[in-house]
């Protein structure tokens, strides 16, 4: 019996493959186990290549997976064209469409003989019960039920309910289909059994969602009345779920002309006293710039989501990678500190997305949130979350004895001014983004100007003493160290685990803070460190790059770094470590010759 | 709003203590005191007004008002303008800023306010020049116009911003000039009381780059007010076709006012706020949306 499996599932465009793996993701739930959900598609519209990605697990999944356990290919041409994003092994189970002809012994896979090949006459399944095609994928279903033992009631309880308003015709035609794919796989068993033992969490509520909406209901939670901004992929759902839900709690979102107008929009809903958010992706964060820079030296609370894909420009549009860290945290010109925080899955995007408006509320800051393509796109299920356990900041607004004489930009102890909006009596000024004195008047001296840079540098201090916006897993004395953020770190979280089962003394450090760098904790994280990778899906090791420009960093540590779309395996991350252990050794023993 | 107007301010409630940075002789001198004046006559507090501009000699304006002053980056007065509108649909908000602004950096905004009919007033010191980097060709400026980036005359026909705001449908589209103070304060006073989107275009001449036929003289010599021709507001062809006369004549006043003005955008955003936050969860129950059963 197997405690986790991880499908991968790819056809064409109107093959239904992705609303397959979702009924697999609710009825995994259902029946009490963990999931994730992962996509991926061609950039085409309609038809073109798609696939899926499915992780079920009795235990709590810290990322999609590696290399597949099961994998599902409705035509060879697609899925060939995902190449590593589906990769088969030889554990994998390969499931294809019989109608492409291909004998079970000449499947197009170079380089690997997976456990099992089996051709089943999926189309012609589909259409002898359901009369037609398009039955396909819950053919699909119901082999994955009788091989794997997962979801043969709750998947079609679950088809029934998306089904009921299209009648019993359909729901019947579908039940059909997906007991004839049952059959099939009950009457040609695996060769070894892979079934999943059963959860013990069967009947508990479960949430099943995405990294956009949970990033969207964050913020609304969070306070976040206004959103403004312009379609781009992989965020556009973030906006969407405002315009669904935002005006519910007295909100409002603009769907803008422009990338710029939307950042514009919101940067002066912030101005007008409201917590305001922009969405975008690479592209749109280019274009956003300069209003970034604005809202930092007008000192304006403002929440910007990158959702990254591949780059620069157009790049990848629709897969994921890491490489905006540069863009977020150096765009826009002159000497600025923006924060970025970066999630590492749907589940904690909800804490990520609160601390960044806590963290625009407390320093009057612009601040990012680097989410990417995986965790926009990825669904999750989650357990229920207390939301009563989330403190929520609001900016410093002037008393009335500060309305006496009010100056917006006042220095203070802590650099932070308390901010008046449009409405307030005795709180008017001059926003801008000429450079200005205290009271917001504009100035050209190169005095105010070191003084005013100073008050929005200064500021961010105690930010970089936020420990809790780092996680450290492993022996804290470790030798050998990780560093990971964002989709990575749940693959670094499986490898750390699987390491340390080998009996590797091995540690992970995962920045939630990516900017400003807190040295302090890399500083204490790196001192018992004699080897490690910082492990990134950027092609110019971009993480490392940022840390070295800020830390004295181990002379051991090097990057494990490379282009976005390709997952990282969790296995080829524990095959570096060992490396690295190797080389430890080595030159221990090494030191251990006598001097000559 | 108070609709009906108090004397309960005086122009000189809405001017600040920051002295222009402006050419002696400007006609953005004019145009701030308009300001002054049309806000006395609505009699808004200057707490309860926010004023938006992009980059420009003229964009400075908001920092000589009392208001809340936004002077914000090249181009973007109005993204900024109808966030603030959006976020606080009660507030006056005005947006300033020179024709490079509004019609070259800025000029993809102008249509989608105009669609949104968003409640903003927004005024453009028209000096068909850029002044702050030092005389380059504007979108403004005629073909043929000599400067230091058109050394041997402009390529390009100018934008006509009358015509470019009629077109898209602008409810309240109308013209001023430093040359009749008075009309320009009722102008623009006309045009913030207008519940949409309101366009005053002013003549303002730059004293340093303009040209001489763009001087309060030579502006004087070819102005009319469209009262003495006769022209009624409600016309929007006529108005259209009045416009077309843009740098030859100054047509002062109002050009159009939609006698049927539409609901702005505010409006039907409180009417989504109002139908779809009857039966909503409390925001800290909005995880629920996600639960499967």
């Amino acid at each position: 019996m197997r405690k986790d499996l991880v499908f991968g599932m790819a056809g064409s465009g109107g093959d239904g493959i992705v609303s397959a793996g979702e009924s697999l993701l609710q009825a995994a739930a259902a029946e009490g186990y963990h999931g994730v959900m992962t996509k991926s598609f061609g950039s085409q519209i309609r038809g073109g290549e798609s696939s899926c990605r499915v992780r079920i697990s009795t235990d709590p999944i810290l990322n999609p997976g590696g290399n597949l356990d099961v994998a599902v290919a409705l035509n060879w041409e697609d899925f060939l064209k995902f190449g590593a994003e589906l990769p088969v092994s030889g554990t994998t189970v390969v499931i294809y469409e019989a109608a492409t002809g291909i004998p079970e012994n000449q499947i197009p896979l170079v380089g690997v003989t997976p456990l099992q090949v089996i051709a089943v006459p999926i189309a012609e399944m589909a259409k002898s019960t359901a009369g037609t095609e398009r039955a396909k994928n819950t053919v699909v279903l119901g082999l994955i039920a009788g091989w794997f033992g997962i979801g043969a009631v709750a998947v079609m309880k679950g088809i029934r309910k998306k089904l009921a308003k299209k009648g019993e015709e359909l729901v019947e035609a579908n039940q059909r289909a997906f007991d004839a794919g049952r059959a099939f796989a009950m009457e040609h068993p695996l060769k070894a059994s892979m079934n999943v033992v059963a959860s013990e969490t069967k009947g508990q509520t479960k949430l099943i969602t995405d990294g956009n909406d949970m990033c969207a209901a964050a913020a609304i939670f969070a306070g976040c009345q206004f959103f403004g901004g312009y379609p781009i992929t992989p965020s556009t759902e973030i906006m969407q779920f405002f315009t669904d839900h935002v005006w519910k709690y007295g909100g409002s979102v603009l769907q803008a002309e422009d990338e710029i107008a939307g950042i514009g929009a919101a940067v002066g809903a912030s101005f007008a006293g409201k917590k305001s958010m922009t969405a975008t992706s690479g592209p749109g964060l280019s274009l956003k710039s300069e209003m970034m820079g604005l809202a930092s030296i007008a000192e304006l609370p403002l929440v910007i989501v990158d959702v990254q894909r591949g780059g620069p420009s157009t790049g990848l549009p629709t897969k994921t990678e890491q490489s905006d860290l540069f863009a977020a945290c150096f765009s826009a010109h002159g000497d600025v500190i923006r924060p970025v925080l970066a999630p590492t899955s749907v589940a904690d995007m909800f804490r990520v997305t609160i601390e960044a408006f806590n963290i625009a509320e407390h320093y009057q800051t612009p601040v990012i949130v680097l989410s990417d393509q995986e965790i926009a796109a990825r669904k999750e299920t989650l357990d229920p979350i207390d939301t009563s356990a989330f403190k929520i900041v609001n900016r410093l607004v002037p008393t009335s004895a500060e309305l006496q004489d009010y100056k917006r930009f006042k220095q203070t102890e802590n650099h932070i001014s308390p901010i008046s909006h449009p409405g307030m009596i005795g709180g008017t000024y001059l926003a801008s983004g000429i450079e200005h004195v205290e009271s917001g008047a504009p100035t050209n001296s190169g005095n105010v100007h070191q003084r005013m840079n100073d008050k929005r540098t200064k500021k961010f201090e105690p930010l970089k003493d936020r420990k809790d916006l780092f996680e450290v897993a492993g022996n804290p004395n470790a030798p050998i160290a990780m560093v990971a953020w964002g989709s990575i770190a749940g693959v670094c979280r499986e490898a750390l685990a699987l390491a340390q089962a080998e009996g590797l003394d091995v540690k992970l450090l995962v920045p939630y803070l990516l900017y400003p760098v807190a040295e302090g904790v890399y500083h204490d994280f790196f001192t018992s460190v004699q080897k490690g990778l910082v492990i990134e899906q950027t092609h110019l090791a971009q993480t490392f790059k940022l840390l070295r420009m800020h830390i004295d960093l181990p002379k051991g540590l090097r990057p494990l770094a490379r282009s976005g779309a390709n997952p990282f395996l969790p296995s080829e991350i524990v095959a570096a470590l060992k490396t690295l252990v190797s080389e430890l050794q080595r030159s221990h023993e090494g030191n251990l010759q006598p001097q000559e | 709003m108070s609709a009906t107007g108090t004397c309960e301010y005086q122009p000189k409630d809405y001017k600040s203590d920051l002295k222009p940075i402006w050419c002696p002789g400007c006609g953005d001198f004019s145009v701030v005191q308009g300001i002054y004046r049309a806000l006395a006559a609505i009699g808004r507090p200057p707490h309860e007004i926010a004023f938006v501009s992009g980059i420009g000699c003229s964009s400075r304006i908001p920092g000589y008002t009392t208001a809340y002053g936004f002077n914000s980056v090249h181009g973007r007065a109005l993204p900024i303008a109808q966030g603030i509108k959006m976020a606080n649909p009660e507030l006056t908000v005005l947006a300033a800023g020179g024709d490079g602004d509004g019609f070259s950096i800025g000029g993809g905004h102008i249509a989608h306010l105009i669609r949104r009919n968003m409640d903003i007033t927004y005024i453009v010191m028209d000096n068909q020049i850029y002044g702050l980097t030092k005389g380059q060709l504007s979108p403004t400026s005629q073909k043929g116009r000599v400067t230091c980036t058109s050394r041997f005359g402009s390529l390009e026909e100018p934008v006509n911003p009358l015509l470019y705001v009629l077109a898209y449908g602008a409810g309240f589209v109308a013209q001023a000039s430093p040359t009749d103070l008075v009309g320009m304060a009722a102008t623009i006073e006309e045009a913030i009381r207008y519940p949409g989107f309101a366009f005053v275009n002013i003549q303002s001449p730059c004293v340093t780059y303009g040209e001489e036929a763009q001087q309060i003289k030579g502006l004087k010599a070819i102005s009319e007010t469209l009262a003495s021709l006769g022209h009624n507001p409600a016309d929007r062809l006529a108005a259209m076709d009045l416009a077309q006369h843009y740098g030859e004549k100054l047509h002062l006043g109002v050009f159009y006012r939609n006698p049927e003005p539409p609901p702005t955008y505010g409006d039907l955003v409180k009417e989504r706020q109002a139908l779809l936050s009857k039966d909503a969860p409390p925001k800290e129950r909005i995880l629920d949306l996600f639960i499967k059963k």
